[in-house]
Formats: structure tokens, sequence, C-alpha cells
């Protein structure tokens, strides 16, 4: 019971971070850091427990038992994201630091205290949706999820800025409609919104398999896979830097997680074929916006379209996790490597490009020659994060990529090996593209402002991270077989 | 761990160490002149190591390094022209402003090329393989001219296609292993076994002779080579070219041989053994000509390991590792060499030039020379036959070809007629010119098991001086019609895929319209509804 509570405990740090911030404003960014801080803490003290432990942890708040009250529960996959989520959010901050120093002037206090803020309610609304076990608690947590991600955007309130965050808005709603859509229709079936319950009681039938569907297309609207990723490239691309890093980082990942536990924990045993149509999206998803994304003049523009592409790769494990034990098998396994590593290699990327746009005063790619010898230790972080998107070695990328390959070939799923293959290729383009004019020597007259090395070093940590899954087994993990199959 | 397992490790760990420690601006501008040191633990491991050493790294390496006599035999002739090339590159680069830039690049490659020769594990071997692949992109376009960017990112573009297709391969070889990375000899026992063997076996090819320069996918090397600084030439030609090589001694099944993959792997690397004369003796630059010659010596490596493939037996991998050794050394002398003339005034240029004839013509087997013994090695191979004729007269290509270099060389001396070269470049060309004269000769009984008197029988030596006579005449014959040759391009085919350009522009432009097309808000929330419809009913027509 009382490892329990740090489940609670993961909830209630940003809630009482944000409060703090209403009280004492002037001190946001200090209330924001220590906040997260102790959010690590929470998230490695859950982690450690559910490893240490070998089962998951449950609470169920106040007592009441689902289907009546709200229960959270970490099992091995919500540990880790709990984790990563901490980690980045913790490491974008840092790097925010400079960018949104908050200042008495009160003209332009409102940004910086509305990042930090933002950024409390973000982490609240991940940890809810990682933790949360009933239908209805995840749907709070993704609105909430919108409602933070969404005003990151337009920090800037520029024209269009604005435009892009009302444009993410809409087709957020418009997912999260079709969501609660499922919900209701699930709820008038079977009388109840808890995970585990319905598992028990689901039915193979028409009015369940619309529900279901209607669900993952509104989730797969939030995660912007292909051809549902309308909003995303300007939305990510408008944002400031620090902003597009948990963006892409984290919140696309969230609605992925409910697809996960929609698929494999409530419906086990989903028909081949959907989950081919599935993969389809994602393979889509990987080759049409890797070859945008190598046509973009825009570095930002070129980041948000490598997104949608690798989000790609994660909607290729559902035909290749079969059998009764998806979260033993290599497919499952291959995707959750690939969620971790893109989350830190993309965060690292956009920080890094953040401040290369900041000493270039621009971020147009061709003109980026000489950005290395001005910014060395960002170069070096966007290259070994395009290590980990390319899928080259050491990085968690390439283990991703290896053990979804082999669940591929072993499964005879051809088509899902090119694509993972061709993915990298022009993966290796776009990234190359940038490296190589960074990489070049300055011309004649072209200035870049310094940068400090303490300001470029948080991206490469996060960089160092991705490159350090690299060294996880290339087989299935025991942790994310934690807590499943258990009905608690 | 004994001191020869930690020679293993140091092997990597120097130059690995002494690249990250380009971090510290102090340390930045000793690099280059660090750079012969970083090798030496390597050569050290090939003269003393044991055979059959094997060591596992600690924790999460999960790697396993292992030294065998082919390893040792490239482990050690590398280390050596690394280290002698550094110490070329540290006088030949000193004034060069991007200098620090270039030493980290070649302590990274260096670390790769280095790996390759010793770790015995599947994922070890891909990370390695990268390693030296990636970085040597840092050297080939450290000039940073149009012409270096443009066969800088030919280069890349090929190395990246050549990663994919090992990976793919070492996929398919290591599914059926439990353990997701098994030791390579364990994982390639299995292959002749594998119901995917020949899809392996061809990726195999495909990605390590894309590395060795095999036509057609020989076309980023005369590029790449040339455009390097002269040190790193030598390295690029004379060692990274053996990443390949070694390779396909690790993960074909020489011993039990796979007949019928053995006569393609031959058939293929003769041809670019052909193909790589044929296009060398129309190229003007003494660099690009080397570049070709490595194109058809690295061809007719590749069909000595084919037939070796074919027949089946323990001995092809040592002997074709010695043909390696023996190249190694020479073209990184030559390489070395082509700066060693440019830098000498014609006064001071007959006796280089008559060095580097021998060096040049020991390609082609001229008697005596580490070409003659290692052309006698890999003799057995091939067999007395049809293809053992069409081997020896692929020497005979190469006497023509090296003759065709010799005269572009005479012409690329320094202006100046009085100018020597400084003793820091003259030293360590020489040194490894000596090398190539006599590390194949000690190595030649061990090797073969033959005595040292066998190479030197008249029929022998006569059976190495035929195709230089045919090659001298093919040269005088070359040197009548010089104006009627055409002018090929370097990199020849290349050129016409980069006309190709257009289409891959028009693939692009309909992914962008694609996208731009779904991105409308009328067209993606009729996508969301019939997504939904499709989904929904998949979903109920499983159920």
């Amino acid at each position: 019971m009382s490892a329990g509570v740090l489940l609670v405990l993961a909830l209630t740090w940003p809630v009482a971070g944000l409060l703090a911030m209403l009280v004492a404003a002037r001190h946001a960014e200090r209330i924001a850091l220590a906040s997260i801080a102790a959010g690590c803490l929470v998230a490695a003290a859950t982690l450690a427990s559910v490893a240490g432990e070998g089962r998951a942890l449950d609470y169920v708040v106040g007592g009441w038992l689902p289907p009546l009250g709200l229960a959270l529960r970490a099992d091995g996959l919500a540990a880790m994201l709990l984790a990563m989520s901490a980690a980045i959010l913790g490491l974008v901050a840092l790097s925010a630091r400079s960018a949104f120093a908050v200042t008495d002037d009160p003209a332009q206090a409102r940004a910086p205290f509305a990042f930090w803020a933002l950024l409390l309610g973000l982490a609240c609304a991940l940890n809810l949706v990682f933790l949360g076990q009933d239908l209805f608690s995840l749907f709070v947590g993704l609105e909430l999820l919108t409602f933070s991600a969404v005003p990151l955007v337009c920090l800037d309130g520029k024209r269009e800025t604005l435009a892009a965050a009302l444009r993410y808005l809409l087709f957020a709603l418009v997912g999260s409609a079709f969501y609660l859509l499922g919900t209701a229709l699930l709820y008038g079936a079977y009388g109840t919104l808890d995970l585990a319950s319905l598992r028990l009681v689901v039915r193979d039938d028409a009015s369940t398999a619309l529900a279901v569907a209607l669900m993952i297309v509104g989730l797969m609207a939030k995660t912007a896979v292909f051809p549902l990723h309308l909003w995303l490239p300007p939305a990510h691309a408008g944002a400031p830097a620090a902003a597009s890093a948990v963006l892409s980082a984290l919140v696309v990942k969230a609605p992925f997680v409910l697809i996960l536990r929609l698929w494999f924990e409530v419906l086990p045993g989903a028909g081949a074929f959907a989950g081919e149509l599935l993969a389809a999206c994602g393979a889509a998803s990987v080759i049409v916006c890797s070859v945008v994304a190598l046509r973009q003049q825009r570095l930002k523009l070129m980041i948000a379209y490598s997104t949608v592409a690798q989000i790609g790769y994660l909607f290729l494990i559902f035909p290749l996790s079969p059998g009764p034990d998806p979260f033993g098998s290599l497919g499952l396994n291959g995707g959750v490597l690939q969620l971790l590593s893109h989350g830190f290699a993309k965060a690292a990327m956009f920080v890094a490009a953040g401040v290369l746009a900041e000493a270039a005063g621009h971020d147009r790619i061709a003109d980026l020659a000489g950005a290395g010898r001005a910014a060395p230790l960002s170069v070096a972080a966007f290259g070994l994060a395009a290590l980990s998107l390319v899928g080259l070695p050491p990085s968690g990328g390439f283990n991703a990529k290896v053990m979804l390959l082999s669940a591929a070939v072993a499964l005879d799923q051809w088509w899902i090996a090119l694509t993972i293959l061709a993915g990298g290729l022009i993966a290796a383009g776009y990234a190359f593209r940038v490296l190589e004019r960074a990489m070049a020597p300055a011309p004649e007259g072209c200035s870049f402002g310094e940068v400090t090395l303490r300001r470029q070093s948080a991206a490469l940590a996060l960089a160092f991270v991705a490159l350090a899954l690299g060294f996880v087994p290339l087989q299935p993990i025991g942790l994310l077989s934690i807590g499943q199959g258990v009905s608690p | 761990m004994t001191a020869a397992g930690l020679l293993l490790f140091a092997t990597l760990g120097l130059p690995l160490g002494m690249a990250a420690a380009a971090i510290s601006p102090a340390l930045r501008p000793r690099l280059l002149a660090a750079l012969p040191l970083a090798p030496l633990p390597g050569l050290l491991a090939a003269l003393i190591a044991p055979a059959g050493l094997q060591v596992i790294a600690p924790g999460p390496l999960r790697m396993v390094l292992a030294l065998d006599t082919p390893g040792a035999l490239l482990l050690g002739s590398a280390a050596m022209l690394w280290s002698l090339a550094g110490l070329y590159a540290a006088n030949y680069m000193r004034q060069d402003r991007r200098a620090p830039r270039f030493a980290v690049w070649w302590l990274l490659t260096m670390t790769g090329s280095l790996g390759l020769f010793i770790v015995a594990d599947l994922a070890s071997f891909y990370l390695v393989f990268a390693l030296a692949s990636l970085s040597a992109y840092g050297l080939v376009s450290h000039e940073a001219t149009p012409r270096a960017r443009r066969a800088a990112a030919v280069y890349m573009a090929l190395a990246i296609l050549g990663e994919a297709f090992l990976l793919l391969g070492f996929v398919m070889l290591a599914t059926d292993w439990a353990a997701g990375n098994p030791l390579i000899v364990d994982a390639v026992a299995r292959l002749p076994d594998s119901p995917r063997a020949g899809v392996i076996v061809l990726l195999l090819i495909l990605g390590f002779g894309l590395k060795m320069g095999l036509a057609p996918l020989h076309v980023w090397m005369p590029l790449a080579h040339p455009v390097a600084p002269m040190p790193a030439s030598a390295a690029l030609s004379g060692i990274i070219v053996k990443a390949g090589v070694v390779g396909l001694i690790r993960f074909l099944p020489l011993e039990p041989g796979l007949p019928g993959w053995g006569i393609a792997l031959m058939t293929l690397g003769l041809g670019t053994a052909f193909y790589g004369v044929a296009v060398g003796i129309t190229q003007q630059h003494p660099k690009t000509v080397l570049a070709y010659s490595t194109v058809s010596q690295m061809g007719f490596l590749a069909a000595v390991l084919g037939a070796g493939l074919e027949a089946g037996g323990g001995a092809t991998a040592v002997l074709a590792a010695f043909y390696a050794v023996h190249h190694l050394l020479v073209k990184g002398a030559l390489f070395l060499g082509v700066g060693v003339v440019a830098a000498t005034g014609r006064r001071h240029l007959p006796w280089l030039l008559a060095v580097s004839a021998v060096l040049a013509l020991s390609l082609a087997g001229l008697p005596f020379t580490s070409g003659a013994l290692a052309k006698y090695a890999v003799k057995p191979l091939f067999g007395d036959g049809f293809t053992g004729a069409f081997a020896s007269l692929a020497g005979a290509g190469s006497a023509l070809l090296m003759l065709h270099f010799l005269r572009r060389l005479a012409t690329a001396a320094h202006k100046d007629p009085a100018t020597s070269v400084p003793l820091g470049l003259l030293l360590p060309w020489a040194v490894v010119a000596l090398a190539a004269f006599i590390v194949p000769w000690a190595l030649f009984s061990a090797v073969s098991g033959d005595p040292l008197a066998a190479p030197m029988g008249l029929a022998a030596l006569w059976a190495s001086v035929w195709p230089i006579l045919i090659g001298a005449v093919l040269a005088l014959v070359l040197a009548a019609y010089a104006r009627v040759v055409p002018a090929i391009p370097e990199g020849d085919v290349i050129v016409l895929v980069e006309r190709a350009a257009p289409l891959g522009k028009r693939l692009g432009d309909a992914a962008e319209r694609l996208d731009g097309g779904i991105r409308q808000w009328g067209v993606a929330v009729a996508v969301l509804a019939a997504l939904v419809l499709t989904l929904a009913g998949a979903l109920a027509f499983a159920g």
C-alpha cells in the first residue's frame, strides 16, 4: 500500500507546483524546476519499485473500488513512461531557463509564467494518461493534455502560430469527440469504463468494433499519424524550441499509449486485418513524411515532419506482436523502445535546433554553414540524435529498429521490413542535409552569435540518453511484461 | 583479464579516447601530432597476442573481441599503415587550420577500422562497421571544395545504402537466435542450413561488395578516394576497403563452401577486376588511376574469396587475408608516394619513380615482390583451368593500369625542379614501402605452408612474368593511341545515375502534393470518417 502512494504523488506534484506558482508568480521558474525535480524522484522511485518487486503498483483513490472509484496503476510500461517523461521534462526545462527567465517587466512576464505553468499542466496530464485505469479519467487526462499543449504553440502570440494552435485545437477536439463517442458506446454496452473489467466482459460484436474504431481513430488524430497529421507540422515548427521538444517527444506519445492499451489489453487478439490497416498508416507516415522532411527548407519544419515519420514506426508493431503474450514479443518491445528513444532524440534535436536558430538568427538549412564552429555541442547533439532517428548504432533507435526488423523477418512481413529500411535511408538523407551544412566552414562575412557551453549541454544530455538506450539488450525485456495478464 | 586482452581493448580504447580528448581546448591542437601513437596497441596486439584469444567486455557493452589468424594479419598491417600515415599526416596537414577536425575523424575512422578485425559478435561488428564508414565521411569531405562535397555526398549515400543491406542481412542471420546477438562464427555456421541462405548471402555480398567497390557499386570510390587529403586517401584505399574484405571473410561460409554462390562472387570479382582496368586507363589524375586500381584489385580479391567459397576449405580465409595485407601496404605506399612526388622537383625524381614503379608493378605480381608472393599463394584456389588463366590475365590488366599510373605520376612532380621533399613526408613513405616488401616475405611460409623458395622456381617466375609482358605491350599500344581513348568522368556510371535526378525530384514533388492534399481540412475529415468505418469493418469482420 505504501508504495502505491507514489502514484498519487505523481499526480499531485504538478498540481502542488501550479498552486504554488499562483501564489508566488515571480518564482514560477524556480517552483517549476523544483516540482519537476520532485517528479523525477517520484518517477524513479516508481520505476525502482515496479522493477524491483516485479509487479505492478496499484492504488485505489479513496478506497472506492472500480467500477465506482478511481484506480491508478503503474505496470512496467507505465513506470517506464513516467520515468521517460520526468527525465525529458527535466532536461528540457533546464534548457529553457534563459529563454523563459522570469522578468519584472509586466509586458514580458506573461510568456515565461505561462510556459512554466503549462509545463506542469502537461506533466500532470501525461502522468494521468499513463496511470489512469478507466476510460473516463483517461479522457480527462487527454483533454488536460490538449489544453496544456495548445497554448504552448502560440506563446509568442504571432499570427501564424495562433493559426497553427487553432488548427491543432480543432483537430484535437475532433479526436476527443470521436474518443468520447466510442467511450459512450462502450459504457452503453457494458456499463463499465474500467479497463480491467472491460477486458473480462468485452464481446466480439459490431457495436464494440465501432466503439473501438472510433476511439482508436480519435487517438490517431491526436497522435498525428499519416493521414491525420495536418495539424502537427505548423504547430510543432512554430512553437518555441523547448515547447516543440516536449510536444514532439511526449505529447503525441500519450494518445498512442492509449491505443496500445486498448489494442493489447482490452482487445487481445484483435483482427489481423485491422492491425495491418494501422501498420499501413504507419508505413505511409514513415515514407511520405520522411520524403517531405527531406525537402523542407526550414530546420524546425524538417524536424516536425520527421516526428510524423518516426511516429509511423510505432504503428508498425500491431501486426508484429501476435500471440497470447504481446508484451513479451519482439515487435512490441521494439516499438516501446522506439517510443522512448525517439522521445529523447527528438527532444535533443528540437532543443539543439533552437540553439542553432538563435545563434544564426534564422533556421534556414541552406545557410547553416559555420554553425558547427559557433555551437559545436549543439551540432554534436543534433548529430547524435540523428544517429538514433536514422537507426545507426549505438543508439536506442538502432536497437528499436533491429527488434522491429527481426520481428518483421520472423513473421515474414516483408513489406514492413522494407518500410523500416527505406525509412532509415530517407532519414539519413534529411539528417545528413543539416549536418553537412552545419559542419561546413563558414563563408566569408558570416557571423554567428556565441552560445555558452552550459546552454548547449541540455540537448547533449538528452542525446546521450538516446545513445545510452542503445545498450539495452536486443531482446524483449522483462520490465514490459510486469503487470500484464493479471487482473488487479 | 590478461595483458593481451587489455591490449585488444586498448586497440579500440586509445584512438576513441584520443578522439574524445578533442573536447579539451588544450589537447585539441596537439591531436594531430599524436596520431602515429593511436594504433600502437593494435600493432602490439597483432604481434604478441596468442591466436584464439577471446575476451568479453563487461557490462552493457555486450562486445566480444577475438583474434584469429586472418584478423591478426589484417590488424597488424592496418595498424602499421595507420601509424605511418598518421606520421605523414602530422606533417602534411601541419598548415591546415582545420587539422584538429581532421584528426578527430581520422581517429574515429581508425577505431572502427581496427575494430572490424577483432570484434567477434554480430552487433559489435555492425557498430564498428558503421563507425568506420560514417567517420570516413569527415576525411572525404575535408577539403570542402565543390568536388569534395559531391564526392562526400555520393560516398555517404552509398555507405548508408550498404548499411541497410547489411542490417537486413544480419537480422536475417540472427533471427533464429534467442540471444539476439550471437557470435559471428556461430551464426555463420548455421547459415548454409537456413531456409533464407540465398537472400542472406546476396545481402552480404551487396553490403560488403559496396565497401570493396565491386562494380557497379564501386562508383563512390573513384570520387571519394582521390579527393581526400593524401594520407587519408592512403588510409581509405589501403585500409578502409578491407572492411568489405574482412566482412566477406567473416560472414561467408568459406569452410563448408556454398557452391553456386562461389561462382557468382568469382564472376562478379573478375568482372570488376577488368572493369576497373578498362576505366582506369582513361583517367588522367594519378590518384584517380590508383582508385580504379583499388576497384580492380578488390575485384580480384573477391574472385579469390568466390573461388574459395565454391570449393570450400579452411585455407581461403588466411590466404585472402594475406593478399589483402599485400594490397594494403602497397596501395598505402603508392598513395603516400603521390604526395611525395608532388612535393619533389624533377631533379630528385628518378629514384622516387623507380621505387614507385616496383611498388606499382608489385600489384601486377612482379617477381620477388609481395605481389608475386600473394598471387602465388592464392593461385591454387583458382585451379589450373580456365578460371586460373583468367585470374592470371587480371595480372596483365594490373600491369597495364600501373604503367599508365606511372606515366601520369611522372607528370605530377613539383614545378620547381630543385625542390626536395620534407623528411616528415619522405620517411613514413619509405618505411611503408619497405614494409610492403618485407612483411609479406616474413609471413609467406607461415601463411601458405610453402617454402620461401617455392615462388622463385622457374615455372613460378614465368607465371608471374608473362602477364606483365602482356601488360607492357598493351601499355605501349595505349600510349600510341592515347588520343583516341575516350575521356570517362570519375565515377563512370554514377553520371548516368545522376541524370535520373529529375525523376527523384518528381517523386518528391508527388509526396509533397500528397501531403498538401491530405492536410486540407475537408480531406482530413473525410479521411477520418473513412478510417473509422474501415477499421470498424476490419475489427467486426475478424470476429
